[in-house]
C-alpha cells in the first residue's frame, strides 16, 4: 500500500535524487579525466559535466585539497536540500545516513586529540555531513565514560555508545574498538529501522546493509591478525545483520589467517566471487576494491526499483565513491603517478 | 507559388515559403588572420561551424590555453561584480556592444583585471583585519560593560535574587542552591546567600587585591557579616568571553555536565549586532562570565570555550582597572573607526571606478572566449600556417560572409586572403528560416511541432492567416475581440520600452513574445464577431433586419386571450422574410438573437457546416502543398502514386460533401420550388446530407425526387446514384494504390539499380511481386529473405571507395604545401529512409529496407484514409468551441449584468456601476483569457495535426549560427537565473 501514497510525500525528492543520479560521471567522463595532464585540464573537463562551474571561482592554482573541499561542499548542499524538504519517515532515514559520518568524525577527533593535534586542524578534516554541535568539545574527554556523559549523551549516537563505556582508557586500540562497536550498533539499528519501514525500502536497504555488515566483519577479521585483539573481543565487533550471521560469523571468529577467512566466505555465493580474482600480485585487484565494486553494483541496482528510500542512501554512497575516484585521479595527476591512475572504481 | 516547385535554383527565391538554401563550405584561413575572421563572422552571425575534431577532448585542443585565460579573466570579473554588488554600487550597463578586442589587447585586459583584483583583495584583507580588531574591541567593550553590571548588581543589591526566569534557569543549571553574592567593594566583605538556613552555599570574599575568593560552604546564619569569619578561603576565578547566541544553550549544558555543576555562569545578550569580519553576515552574540575554582576546572572550561568557538578576553578584576581599560578600549575603537572608514572609502572608490567598465569588459571577455572556442573546432593543417574550417552557411549570404572574411583578413594584416569554397555533400543541411519580429511568433508555433526538413514548404506564412482565423472562428465576438486586439496593440506600441525593461516573468514573456499573434487573433475575432453578429452576446442591427413582423399589434389584442399572448409566436419564413430587400448583407441577421427557441438550432446548423467546409478546405490546401513539395524534390513517384490517389480520395468523398453543402444552401429555400428538375415542396424535404453521406457509403437504393414521407432522404439531383457509386469506387480503389504502388515501384527501381548482376533472380522477383501486391501478411516472411539477400548483394560494394554509403569523404588541400589529404569521417546515421519526403529516395544511399518502407507506407496510408474522416470530424471543434463561447458570454450577460437594468434611479446607477465591474472582470478573466487560451490550443492542434500532417515532414534540425549576439544573450540569461 505504501507505494500508492509514496509520491504524495516523497515523490518530489525521489525525482530530485534520480536527477542528481543522472549527473553522476559516466565511463566516458572518466576516460577523459584520466587523460588529463594537469589539474587545470581536470577542471576544464569537469566543467562540461554535471559539476558545472563548481571550481570556476577558485583564485590561483587549484590543488587536490580544494577539489576535495568543493566536491564535499556540493554533496552537502544537495544533501541539506533533500533533508530540509524531507518528511517523515524519510527525514529519519536521511538522519541515519549522517550517523555514519558522525561516528567517523568522533573517532577522527579522538585519535587526533591522542596525537596532540590542535582541534581547529582536526575540525577542518571532519566530514561536514557528520558534524554536530558538541563535536568540537570532544577533546575534553579522556575516558569513554566521560566522552559519553559529557558529549555524546545528547547526540543520536548515545544509544550506540552504551556498549563502549566500560573501556578503560582512550588509546589507539580502544578507539578502534569504539569505532567498530559504534558501527556495529549503528548498522544493526539502521537495519532494524529499514526492516520496520517495510516494502521496497526494506528489500533494497537490507540487501545493502547486510553487505555492509558482512564487509565490516570480514575486514575486521583480516585486520585483526597479528594484533592484540583477542578472538572473543573480535567476535563482539561483528555486526549481526548480514548474510554471514550466524554461521559465517562463528567461522570468522575462529579464523586465524586469510586462507581461513576465504574458506568461510566460500560458502556464500556473493562473497566467493569477490575473493576470487584478488591476490597479492601486482595487477590484481585488492579485496577492498572488490568490495567497493560490489557496493557500487548494489547501489546502482537500487535505482531499478521505484518508491523506496534506498535510492537516497545509494546516491550518497555513489557520490562518495565518485568523489574518491575524482580525488584519486586528481592525486595521481598532481603527483605524476600515472601508472595507477586507472585504479578508480567505475560507476556503471 | 508555382516557381518554387519547378526550379530549385536558389538565388531567385528568397522569402519565407521555404527555408534558406544552405551550403557546406570550407574555409582556409591564415592562422594569424583566424582570430579576426572569426570575430567578423561572429558579429555577422550567419555561419554554423562544424566540429572537425570530435574525438579530441576539450583540454587537448589547440586554443585551450587562451580559453583558460578567458576563464580566469571571467572569474576575476565575477569577483569584481560580486564585490560591486556587495557595496551596492550601481553598475553602468548601457547594453552597448564593444568590438572584439585584438588578441594582443587581451594581455592589457588581463593586466588591468589582475591589478584591480589584487588591489581589491588587499583592501579586503586590510578591512578584514581591521574589522576583526574592531569586533574584538567591541566585544571587549561589551564584556567590560556587562560584567560591570554583574558585579554591580551583586554589590548594590546585596543578595541578588534571580530577577528573571532566565536567571533562575542559569542558577539552577549551575546548581547554586539559592542565590549568589558578589562582593565588589574595596573592603573585604563577605556576603552570604541564604534564604533558608542550614544550606550549603558559596560565599564570595573579595580582598583588597580583588582576587576573587570564596569561602567554603558554610553553615549559614543570617547574621554572617563579620569579615573575619574563620573559613577556608579558596581561590575563585573567572573567565569572561563572548559566544554566539544560538550556541549558548548547548554550551551551558555541556559546561554543567563536564564540571558537574561546579561552575557558575552569568550571561547577558549584546544588543548590538556584530558583523562577521569574513563573511559580512551579522551575528548575535552573548557575553558570559564563568566562575569556577581550581586549575583542573580551568583547563576544562577553557577547552569547552575553545570547542564552542567562544572568544575569551582578559578582564581585570578591579572596577578601577576595568574602567581604565574601558576608556582605553573606547579610544582605540574610535581610532579604528576612522581607519576603517578610510579603508572603506578607498574600496568604494576602486569599485566605483571598476563599475563603469565591468559590464563592457565582461562582454569583451565573453566574445574572446567564444572566438577561441570556435577556433578549437577548426582543423590545423600540417604546416601549422593555416586553419581549415567547415561551416554551413546560407547561399544567399555568401557574399556578405566573403566580405566579412576579407575585412577580418585585412584588419589582422595578413598577406594571404582567406578562401571560402563550397563543398558538395550528401548530408542534410540545417534548416534556416529567416524571421522578423512579426513572423517569429508564427514560425515558433510551427517549429514547436518539429523543425522543417531542409527546403520543404514552410507552413508558417500560411499559418499567419489561418491560425488567427481558425482561432477567431472559435472565439468570434466583437467585444472580446476588441479587448484582445487592444492588449496586442498595447504590447506592440510599447514594444521598445517593454523590451528594455527586461521583465523576467515567464507568463508575461509568453504573452509579450506572442504579441503579433494576439493582435491578429483579436482582429480576426472582431471580423468573425461581425459574421456571427455577436458583441458580448448581443447583436447589432446595422443594416436593418430582413425579417419583418407579420403580426400587427391589433392581431394580439383582437384575436387572443391574455394567456395565449404569452406563448411564443413563430415568424413564418414565407411571410416574415422580406425577400425583395434580399438577405441581411453581412453576417447573421440580428433578428435571430431574439428567437429564443430556435436560435441555437439555426446557429448550430450554420456553424457546423461552416466548420466542415473550412476544415476540408484547409486539408485540401495542405494536400496541394504536398504536391509542391513533391515537385520541388522532383519526386515523380510521390506525385503519381501518393498525391493523385490522395487527392482523388479526398475529392471524391469530402470535397463532394462540401459541394453538397453549398448546393443545399444555394438551392433549397423555404418556399416550394423546382430544384434540378424535381418538384420541391418545401423546407421539410430539403435533403439530409449526413444521412445522405452514410447512404452513399452503403449504396442504398432510394427514390428520386421529393416524394413520399421520407422525402429528405431521397436522391435530389439527377444521376446522383451513378455519381456516388463512381465516387465511392474511385475512393476505395485509391486506398490500395496508396498502400502498395509506391513501395512496389521503389522496390523495383532498387532491383534494377543493383540487381543487374542478379539476373537469374528474376523468377524470385516475380514471386515477390505477387506476394507484395496480394498478401500483406506475407511481408513478414519476405523480410528475412530480403535481409539475407541484401547482405549477399551488398558485400561487393563496400570495397569501392567513393560509393560506400556510410562514409563521406572530403579532400582537404593545403594552401602552401602540395600535400592533399583525404579525410574520411563516419557519416551520421541516415536520418530518413527513402520513403520520406525530403530524401530523394532511390538515388542511392544504402540498400532499400523493404520491411521499413512497407510499414512506413502502411502507417502513412492508414493515417491519411482514417485521418480524412477523423480530421473532418475534428474540425467540428470549431463549431463546438464557438457554441461554448457564445453560450458562456450569454450566461454572463443574463446572469450578471442584466440584473442591473431592473433598477431605476440612483440605485440603478449604482448597481449598474458595480455590476459592470463584475461583468467586465469576469468577461476578461474567463472569456478572453481562459476561453482564449482554450481556443488557442485548439487552433494549435488543428494546425499541427490536421493541417500539417498532410504535407509536413519536420525531420530537419535547426541552423545554429555562431553569433556573438546569441552567445551574449544566453550568458546573460544564465547569469540572471543564477
Amino acid at each position: 500500500m505504501g507505494e500508492f501514497f509514496f509520491n504524495i510525500d516523497h515523490g518530489y525528492l525521489e525525482a530530485l535524487i534520480r536527477g542528481f543520479k543522472g549527473g553522476i560521471l559516466t565511463q566516458s567522463d572518466y576516460a577523459n579525466l584520466v587523460q588529463c595532464e594537469t589539474l587545470e585540464d581536470l577542471k576544464l573537463h569537469i566543467q562540461s559535466t554535471d559539476y558545472g562551474n563548481f571550481l570556476a571561482n577558485e583564485p590561483g592554482a587549484i590543488t587536490v585539497g580544494v577539489i576535495d573541499e568543493r566536491l564535499k561542499e556540493k554533496l552537502v548542499t544537495e544533501f541539506t536540500h533533500l533533508r530540509n524538504n524531507a518528511l517523515e519517515p524519510l527525514a529519519t532515514f536521511l538522519d541515519y545516513i549522517t550517523y555514519a559520518y558522525m561516528i567517523d568524525n568522533i573517532v577522527l577527533l579522538i585519535t587526533g586529540t591522542l596525537h596532540q593535534r590542535p582541534i581547529a586542524e582536526l575540525i577542518s578534516k571532519c566530514h561536514p555531513l557528520g558534524s554536530f554541535e558538541q563535536m568540537e568539545a570532544i577533546h575534553i574527554a579522556s575516558t569513554p565514560a566521560e566522552l559519553y556523559n559529557a558529549v555524546l549523551v545528547d547526540t543520536p549516537l548515545a544509544n550506540y555508545f552504551v556498549d563502549c563505556i566500560n573501556e578503560q582508557d582512550l588509546d589507539e586500540m580502544n578507539v578502534e574498538i569504539i569505532r567498530n562497536t559504534l558501527y556495529k550498533a549503528y548498522i544493526e539499528d539502521f537495519y532494524k529501522f529499514c526492516e520496520n519501514l517495510g516494502g521496497k525500502t526494506a528489500e533494497v536497504m537490507c540487501e545493502i546493509l547486510a553487505f555492509e555488515a558482512d564487509r565490516r566483519a570480514i575486514i575486521i577479521t583480516i585486520n585483526s591478525f597479528d594484533t592484540e585483539l583477542s578472538k572473543d573481543d573480535r567476535e563482539k565487533l561483528y555486526p549481526r545483520c548480514g548474510k554471514l550471521y550466524p554461521e559465517g560469523l562463528v567461522g570468522l571468529a575462529r579464523a586465524d589467517d586469510y586462507e581461513q577467512v576465504k574458506q568461510v566466505c566460500e560458502w556464500y555465493g556473493d562473497y566467493k566471487a569477490l575473493f576470487e580474482g584478488t591476490g597479492p600480485n601486482p595487477g590484481d585487484k585488492t579485496l577492498e576494491d572488490k568490495f567497493f565494486e560490489h557496493e557500487v553494483k548494489l547501489n546502482v541496482h537500487s535505482y531499478l526499483h521505484q518508491f523506496h528510500f534506498g535510492v537516497f542512501y545509494a546516491f550518497i554512497k555513489l557520490k562518495e565513491q565518485e568523489m574518491r575516484n575524482v580525488i584519486w585521479i586528481a592525486e595521481c595527476i598532481s603527483q605524476r603517478h600515472r601508472s595507477k591512475i586507472d585504479n578508480y572504481i567505475p560507476i556503471l | 507559388m508555382d516557381q518554387y516547385g519547378t526550379a530549385p535554383s536558389p538565388a531567385e527565391h528568397p522569402g519565407i515559403f521555404r527555408s534558406e538554401e544552405m551550403c557546406l563550405a570550407q574555409l582556409y584561413i591564415q592562422s594569424e588572420a583566424a582570430y579576426g575572421c572569426v570575430a567578423e563572422l561572429g558579429e555577422l552571425g550567419l555561419v554554423q561551424f562544424r566540429d572537425l575534431n570530435p574525438d579530441i577532448s576539450a583540454f587537448q585542443r589547440k586554443y585551450v590555453k587562451e580559453v583558460r585565460r578567458c576563464d580566469e579573466m571571467e572569474r576575476k570579473l565575477r569577483f569584481l561584480e560580486r564585490e560591486i554588488k556587495k557595496d551596492q554600487v550601481p553598475m553602468l550597463d548601457t547594453g552597448e556592444n564593444p568590438d572584439v578586442p585584438q588578441p594582443r589587447e587581451m594581455i592589457d585586459l588581463e593586466a588591468t583585471f589582475e591589478k584591480l583584483e589584487n588591489e581589491l583583495r588587499e583592501v579586503n584583507q586590510n578591512e578584514e583585519t581591521l574589522k576583526k580588531n574592531f569586533n574584538e574591541l567591541t566585544e571587549l567593550k561589551h564584556i567590560l560593560r556587562k560584567t560591570q553590571t554583574f558585579f554591580e548588581e551583586a554589590g548594590t543589591e546585596g543578595m541578588a535574587p534571580p530577577e528573571t526566569a532566565h536567571d533562575a534557569e542559569t542558577l539552577e543549571l549551575t546548581s547554586v542552591p539559592t542565590g549568589s553574592m558578589f562582593a565588589n567593594f574595596g573592603l573585604p566583605i563577605v556576603f552570604c546567600c541564604a534564604s533558608t538556613p542550614n544550606v550549603n552555599c558559596f560565599c564570595f570574599l573579595q580582598h583588597e587585591e580583588l582576587q576573587v575568593e570564596a569561602l567554603l560552604p558554610l553553615e549559614v546564619t543570617r547574621d554572617l557579616h563579620a569579615p573575619d569569619t574563620p573559613a577556608l578561603i579558596m581561590q575563585l576565578r573567572f573567565v569572561a568571553g563572548v559566544i554566539q547566541r544560538e550556541r549558548l544553550p548547548a554550551f551551558e549544558r555541556l559546561l554543567w555536565r563536564v564540571c558537574r555543576g561546579n561552575v557558575f555562569l552569568r550571561q547577558s545578550d549584546i544588543d548590538d549586532v556584530i558583523q562577521d569580519a569574513v563573511t559580512g553576515e551579522s551575528v548575535n552574540k552573548t557575553v558570559f562570565i564563568i566562575f569556577f575554582q581550581g586549575d583542573q576546572l580551568k583547563t576544562k572550561v577553557k577547552k569547552i570555550c575553545e570547542g564552542f568557538r567562544a572568544t575569551l578576553y582578559p578582564c581585570p578584576d578591579t572596577p578601577q582597572e576595568r574602567r581604565e581599560m574601558s576608556i582605553g578600549v573606547m579610544t582605540r575603537i574610535e581610532d579604528l573607526k576612522t581607519v576603517l572608514g578610510q579603508t572603506q572609502d578607498h574600496r568604494h572608490r576602486v569599485l566605483v571606478a571598476a563599475s563603469k567598465n565591468v559590464r563592457m569588459w565582461l562582454t569583451k571577455v565573453r566574445k574572446i572566449k567564444s572566438i577561441y572556442h570556435t577556433l578549437n573546432l577548426f582543423n590545423i593543417d600540417v604546416t601549422q600556417k593555416c586553419l581549415i574550417a567547415e561551416c554551413w552557411c546560407p547561399v544567399n549570404e555568401l557574399e556578405r560572409i566573403k566580405m566579412s572574411l576579407k575585412r577580418g583578413t585585412e584588419d589582422s594584416g595578413s598577406q594571404v586572403p582567406s578562401i571560402l569554397h563550397r563543398m558538395e555533400t550528401s548530408e542534410n543541411p540545417p534548416t534556416y528560416h529567416k524571421t522578423n519580429k512579426f513572423t517569429r511568433g508564427f514560425q515558433e508555433i510551427v517549429d514547436a511541432y518539429g523543425m522543417a526538413t531542409y527546403r520543404e514548404i514552410n507552413p508558417a506564412p500560411y499559418t499567419m492567416i489561418t491560425f488567427p482565423f481558425l482561432f477567431a472562428v472559435m472565439f468570434g465576438d466583437m467585444g472580446h475581440g476588441t479587448v484582445m486586439l487592444l492588449a496586442g496593440l498595447f504590447f506592440i506600441l510599447k514594444e521598445k520600452q517593454l523590451e528594455a525593461a527586461r521583465i523576467r516573468d515567464e507568463i508575461f514573456n509568453t504573452f509579450f513574445n506572442g504579441r503579433y499573434v494576439i493582435f491578429l487573433m483579436g482582429a480576426f475575432s472582431i471580423y468573425t464577431g461581425f459574421i456571427y453578429n455577436d458583441i458580448f452576446s448581443k447583436s447589432i442591427n446595422l443594416f436593418g433586419s430582413s425579417w419583418r413582423n407579420t403580426y400587427g399589434a391589433d392581431f394580439f389584442q383582437e384575436h387572443l386571450t391574455y394567456e395565449e399572448q404569452e406563448k411564443p409566436f413563430m415568424l413564418v419564413p414565407e411571410k416574415g422574410f422580406d425577400s425583395p430587400g434580399g438577405p441581411y448583407p453581412f453576417g447573421l441577421d440580428p433578428v435571430w438573437n431574439l428567437a429564443e427557441s430556435n436560435k441555437l438550432s439555426f446557429l448550430n446548423s450554420m456553424k457546423m457546416k461552416a466548420s466542415v467546409i473550412l476544415g476540408i478546405t484547409q486539408m485540401a490546401f495542405g494536400l496541394m502543398l504536398s504536391l509542391y513539395n513533391h515537385r520541388y524534390f522532383k519526386s515523380d513517384l510521390d506525385i503519381k502514386w501518393m498525391f493523385i490517389p490522395q487527392a482523388l480520395f479526398l475529392g471524391c468523398i469530402f470535397v463532394y460533401l462540401c459541394l453538397q453543402i453549398i448546393a443545399k444552401w444555394l438551392f433549397f429555400t423555404a418556399e416550394a420550388n423546382t430544384v434540378f428538375g424535381y418538384d420541391y415542396p418545401g423546407s421539410n424535404c430539403a435533403p439530409s446530407l449526413l444521412i445522405g453521406l452514410i447512404n452513399m457509403f452503403m449504396q442504398k437504393s432510394r427514390d428520386k425526387g421529393f416524394e413520399g414521407p421520407t422525402c429528405y432522404l431521397n436522391f435530389w439531383y439527377p444521376g446522383q446514384s451513378f455519381f456516388e457509386f463512381i465516387f465511392l469506387a474511385v475512393a476505395i480503389c485509391c486506398v490500395p494504390v496508396m498502400l502498395f504502388a509506391k513501395p512496389y515501384l521503389m522496390w523495383k527501381e532498387d532491383q534494377l539499380r543493383r540487381g543487374r548482376g542478379h539476373a537469374h533472380l528474376a523468377p524470385v522477383e516475380l514471386i515477390l511481386l505477387v506476394v507484395a501486391l496480394v498478401q500483406v501478411p506475407l511481408m513478414l516472411f519476405a523480410k528475412p529473405y530480403l535481409l539475407w539477400r541484401r547482405q549477399k548483394g551488398y558485400q561487393p560494394q563496400i570495397d569501392q571507395p567513393g560509393t560506400s554509403g556510410g562514409f563521406q569523404q572530403s579532400v582537404r588541400a593545403d594552401m602552401n604545401g602540395e600535400d592533399v589529404e583525404v579525410v574520411q569521417h563516419a557519416d551520421e546515421p541516415p536520418k530518413e529512409n527513402g520513403a520520406s519526403h525530403g530524401g530523394g529516395h532511390g538515388h542511392g544511399d544504402g540498400p532499400l529496407d523493404m520491411g521499413d518502407v512497407m510499414v512506413y507506407q502502411a502507417i502513412h496510408t492508414i493515417e491519411f484514409v482514417l485521418g480524412c474522416v477523423s480530421h473532418t470530424a475534428s474540425y467540428l471543434r470549431l463549431w463546438a468551441l464557438s457554441l461554448a463561447h457564445a453560450q458562456l458570454s450569454d450566461v454572463l450577460w443574463t446572469m450578471v449584468f442584466r440584473h442591473a437594468f431592473g433598477f431605476d434611479g440612483y440605485l440603478g446607477a449604482f448597481i449598474t456601476y458595480a455590476l459592470f465591474f463584475v461583468f467586465f472582470f469576469l468577461s476578461v478573466g474567463i472569456l478572453v483569457l481562459m476561453e482564449g487560451l482554450s481556443a488557442f490550443l485548439h487552433a494549435l492542434r488543428l494546425h499541427w495535426v490536421e493541417f500539417q500532417s498532410k504535407f509536413y515532414g519536420g525531420h530537419g534540425y535547426p541552423f545554429a549560427p555562431f553569433s556573438f549576439e546569441k552567445i551574449l544573450q544566453e550568458e546573460r540569461e544564465a547569469e540572471e537565473q543564477a
